[in-house]
């Protein structure tokens, strides 16, 4: 079963209510003891990184999510600020982040966008591979996805990075490491795309 | 599928529909009203063209000088889509299209008539029934438990058509109803006269939690006489004076005028499609499909053995009825839980409550003796 | 890239969608739910939902209404009306919505934007400020639904609010409301010039090519209408509508062309 973890940050309902439509059974994890049965892990996120991350350690499920996803390698998938937490640390706040994957996430340089609105980083935006992987079958990329955010991952290792989406330069829209992926964008409120990336990740076999 | 019933020899119909008579051959007395009282003098030829072409004659030329000669009221579903076309390509007159929104519109409804609208260049004219009034009607009629629980959007689209007609002086109104694929009436025993304004009036007094204000109310003797024969508003059926197939009807409105098809009829509303595919047959036995199958049989748009394979299936997409029924109780502000302890109530009959059907009989009954009406409900 | 955003904007006025003239008038074009429904089977950018007698009322947002509005939506959505607490706002993000609107918050007592966005974050704020022309050609901003009239200049209020930080901008121009011949292209300009967050243009918008014009000007801009998607014809027959595929790919045209 799919797990989407309820630690007090992001859209858990919508990403339900897709598996309920998609007739793919998934629950809320509150408790550590919630996230033994799955076999596939959601991580949603809005708000600021310091205060994601502070909620999910007051949750107590911190500990049973490293193990599951460092040692157990079962597949987790970050929505945006739920990706950006998976870096070492933010430029937005001052604590770690869970460094599951070599980054930082820094604020957009509001020197390159060349015209206005600068930030946030608000609307529809195409994507474009860096690494084909089956997650992103069926999807169309150039109707993209819906981003919300201001500051955005920065990836040490290309090899880490999924999509690149373009605002002022190139930046990192999607991550895979392995069994740990990530998404800038908001698939929950992207329509068919979102839907899809979803869909697929339910479908992945376990490595 | 349900234990020992009969099933017409000709058609579909069964004994799901209490009333049903067979002679000796196993022929249904709905194959026999056909046979005796609608064939006979149904012409959808060149011979039923020219009998309409009086009334497309007259029609116009009341209208000279008018924004618009008639008005069409349109669902969204196939019949009065292809009306619409026909109306105004075929027959050229200057319809206004009439939409009435109780709250249930699916998308392809929606686009339809958007589409339909656009390309003809017609003029729209759509009434919205107050959603609060809708919706506590609608409850009542789950909790009667009668089986008409569709009535409260029939009634609406009705009343308000006429009362727009009266209160407009406008004399001619068509609509999509036609024997080619409505020959066969849903039996009483399944869906009562939708326009007996005493029965939903009783319905809502016993399970409302409102009066109803706004919703707009008709009842039969208003538009069946006064209307017609004081008033002058008469209401057309002009599918049924032309060649009328629905497939190639449908065909044609996906080919030239951007129509998206429906999986069956009536389901431009989310709420009849959800009442006829899985409510109706789920806690009364009855399916609509027989009915429908029956018509196409009676006018050879399909066969016997493709009805008979076809009802072998459920009635609803097994891999959408979780979503709709979770849709209509969200809809409604209840639970779901509620929702089916509706469900399985027990079922009752328009005969529980207040209701006008000695009217209704009394009517008909006239009606057939000055040869005015054919094939009536029973 | 990144392309301009279309979106519908629906009031709701005693659980009733409805639609205004000048901020008069209100006439009822159904339920909700429906609504949203079919916006998001059209696949729509976004949907903006305002309660417009919350504030007035003094009542708490509708929370049941916007679960439900929420559970139908897999495109963004924006709500507001009756918002005036951080807590308020951090329930209604949790019930599924994308964004918060506020507006005579952002105005009388903006301080509590701050706490908004230490709740919610600062691109989840989103401030809507009603407008109307004056005599001189400048413009005033109104609050409780176009009656009280603000005192102080758009311009003002505008930098002390990009200061503070929201996420969006969203101006709604009074005497363009419900007329349907086009946007206030002057007043369009005139804020884009003072600040530098995503902005959305509402009121006004009566065909496709208003919106076109709006985003030729802009390139990327938020464009916001009412009418253009819930009425249809001369008789303004309640239709749900939105863009046709052509008109949406010519707008990401335009809007990757900078």
């Amino acid at each position: 079963m799919i797990a989407i973890v309820d630690y007090g940050s992001g859209n858990i309902q919508a990403v339900k209510n897709i598996y309920d439509k998609l007739g793919i059974k998934s629950y809320f994890a509150k408790v550590p003891e919630d996230l033994s049965r799955a076999n596939k892990i959601v991580l949603p996120g809005v708000g600021s990184f310091d205060q994601a991350i502070t909620e999910l350690n007051d949750s107590g499920m911190r500990e049973k999510l490293d193990e599951l996803v460092l040692n157990k390698k079962i597949p987790v998938l970050g929505v945006c600020v739920g990706m950006q937490i998976m870096a070492k640390s933010s430029e937005e706040g001052v604590l770690d982040g869970l460094g599951w994957i070599d980054a930082t996430v820094q604020l957009f340089d509001e020197n390159i966008l060349k015209i206005k609105p600068k930030l946030p980083h608000m609307g529809w935006n195409s994507i474009e591979v860096n690494e084909e992987h089956l997650i992103l079958d069926g999807v169309d990329l150039d109707k993209g996805f819906y981003f919300l955010h201001s500051y955005h991952f920065v990836a040490k290792n290309l090899s880490d990075v999924l999509c690149l989406t373009y605002y002022g330069a190139k930046f990192h829209s999607a991550i895979n490491s392995r069994n740990i992926f990530g998404f800038q964008f908001h698939p929950e409120k992207s329509h068919f795309n979102g839907i899809q990336i979803f869909k697929n990740f339910a479908e992945l076999q376990h490595a | 599928m349900s234990q020992s019933k009969t099933i017409c020899k000709n058609c579909v119909m069964d004994t799901t529909d209490s009333k049903i008579t067979f002679d000796e051959n196993g022929v249904c007395d709905h194959c026999h009203t056909y046979t005796a009282d609608i064939a006979p003098y149904w012409n959808p030829n060149e011979k039923g063209l020219k009998q309409f072409q009086s009334t497309v004659d007259a029609i116009k030329k009341e209208g000279i000088g008018k924004d618009f000669d008639c008005i069409i009221g349109m669902s969204g579903g196939i019949d009065s889509s292809y009306l619409v076309y026909l109306a105004k390509v075929k027959l050229g007159l200057r319809p206004l299209v009439f939409h009435v929104d109780a709250g249930w519109n699916s998308q392809q409804a929606v686009n339809n008539i958007e589409q339909i609208v656009d390309r003809l260049e017609l003029d729209l004219y759509t009434e919205v029934i107050d959603w609060e009034e809708m919706k506590d009607l609608q409850l009542s009629f789950f909790k009667s438990g009668v089986s008409h629980t569709d009535t409260p959007q029939d009634h609406a689209f009705f009343a308000t058509m006429y009362k727009f007609a009266s209160k407009h002086g406008i004399k001619h109104i068509l609509t999509g109803g036609n024997y080619s694929t409505e020959c066969v009436r849903n039996p009483l025993e399944w869906m009562y006269f939708q326009s007996d304004s005493a029965q939903i009036k009783d319905i809502q007094k016993k399970f409302g939690t409102k009066k109803l204000k706004k919703f707009p109310l008709t009842n039969i003797l208003w538009h069946k006489i006064w209307l017609p024969y004081v008033k002058g508003i008469k209401l057309y059926r002009p599918l049924d004076f032309m060649p009328y197939d629905k497939e190639e009807a449908t065909q044609f409105l996906v080919e030239n005028l951007g129509y998206q098809r429906y999986k069956q009829k009536h389901f431009e509303s989310r709420f009849t499609r959800f009442y006829e595919a899985f409510w109706l047959p789920k806690k009364f036995g009855y399916d609509t499909r027989k009915v429908q199958y029956s018509s196409l049989i009676l006018t050879e748009q399909m066969t016997r053995d493709e009805a008979l394979v076809k009802l072998q299936e459920p009635a609803h997409d097994p891999e959408s009825i979780e979503d709709d029924f979770n849709y209509i109780a969200n809809k409604l502000g209840i639970s779901t839980s509620e929702l089916n302890d509706y469900l399985l109530a027990p079922n009752k009959t328009y005969k529980d409550y207040k209701n006008q059907q000695w009217i209704y009989e009394l009517g008909a009954k006239v009606m057939r003796k000055l040869g005015l009406e054919k094939g009536g409900k029973r | 890239m990144l392309r301009s955003r279309v979106i519908p904007c629906l009031l709701i006025q005693d659980k009733g969608l409805v639609k205004t003239v000048n901020f008069k008038n209100s006439k009822y074009v159904g339920d909700p739910i429906n609504a949203v429904k079919i916006f998001n089977e059209k696949q729509v950018d976004e949907l903006i939902i305002l309660d417009i007698d919350a504030t007035i009322n003094g009542v708490d947002p509708d929370y049941q209404a916007i679960e439900y509005l929420a559970n139908e939506s897999r495109m963004p959505l924006c709500y507001g009306g009756g918002v005036k607490t951080a807590e308020q706002a951090k329930k209604i993000i949790q019930l599924g919505v994308e964004k918060v609107a506020v507006s005579s918050l952002a105005i009388l007592n903006p301080n509590v934007l701050i706490e908004i966005e230490r709740l919610i974050g600062r691109q989840s704020i989103i401030v809507v400020l009603d407008v109307k022309k004056t005599f001189f050609g400048t413009y005033d901003i109104y609050i409780n639904n176009g009656k009280t009239k603000i005192k102080r200049k758009l311009e003002d209020v505008l930098e002390e609010l990009e200061n503070i930080g929201v996420g969006e901008f969203v101006i709604n121009s009074i005497d363009n409301d419900g007329v349907m011949k086009g946007y206030d292209m002057v007043l369009a300009k005139k804020v884009r010039g003072l600040i530098s967050t995503p902005l959305t243009i509402l009121g006004g918008a009566g065909s496709f090519d208003d919106i076109v014009e709006l985003v030729n000007e802009f390139k990327i801009i938020g464009a916001s209408a009412g009418s253009l998607f819930v009425f249809k014809g001369v008789y303004k027959a309640v239709l749900i509508s939105y863009l046709t595929e052509a008109v949406l790919k010519k707008i990401q045209l335009i809007s990757n062309k900078f």
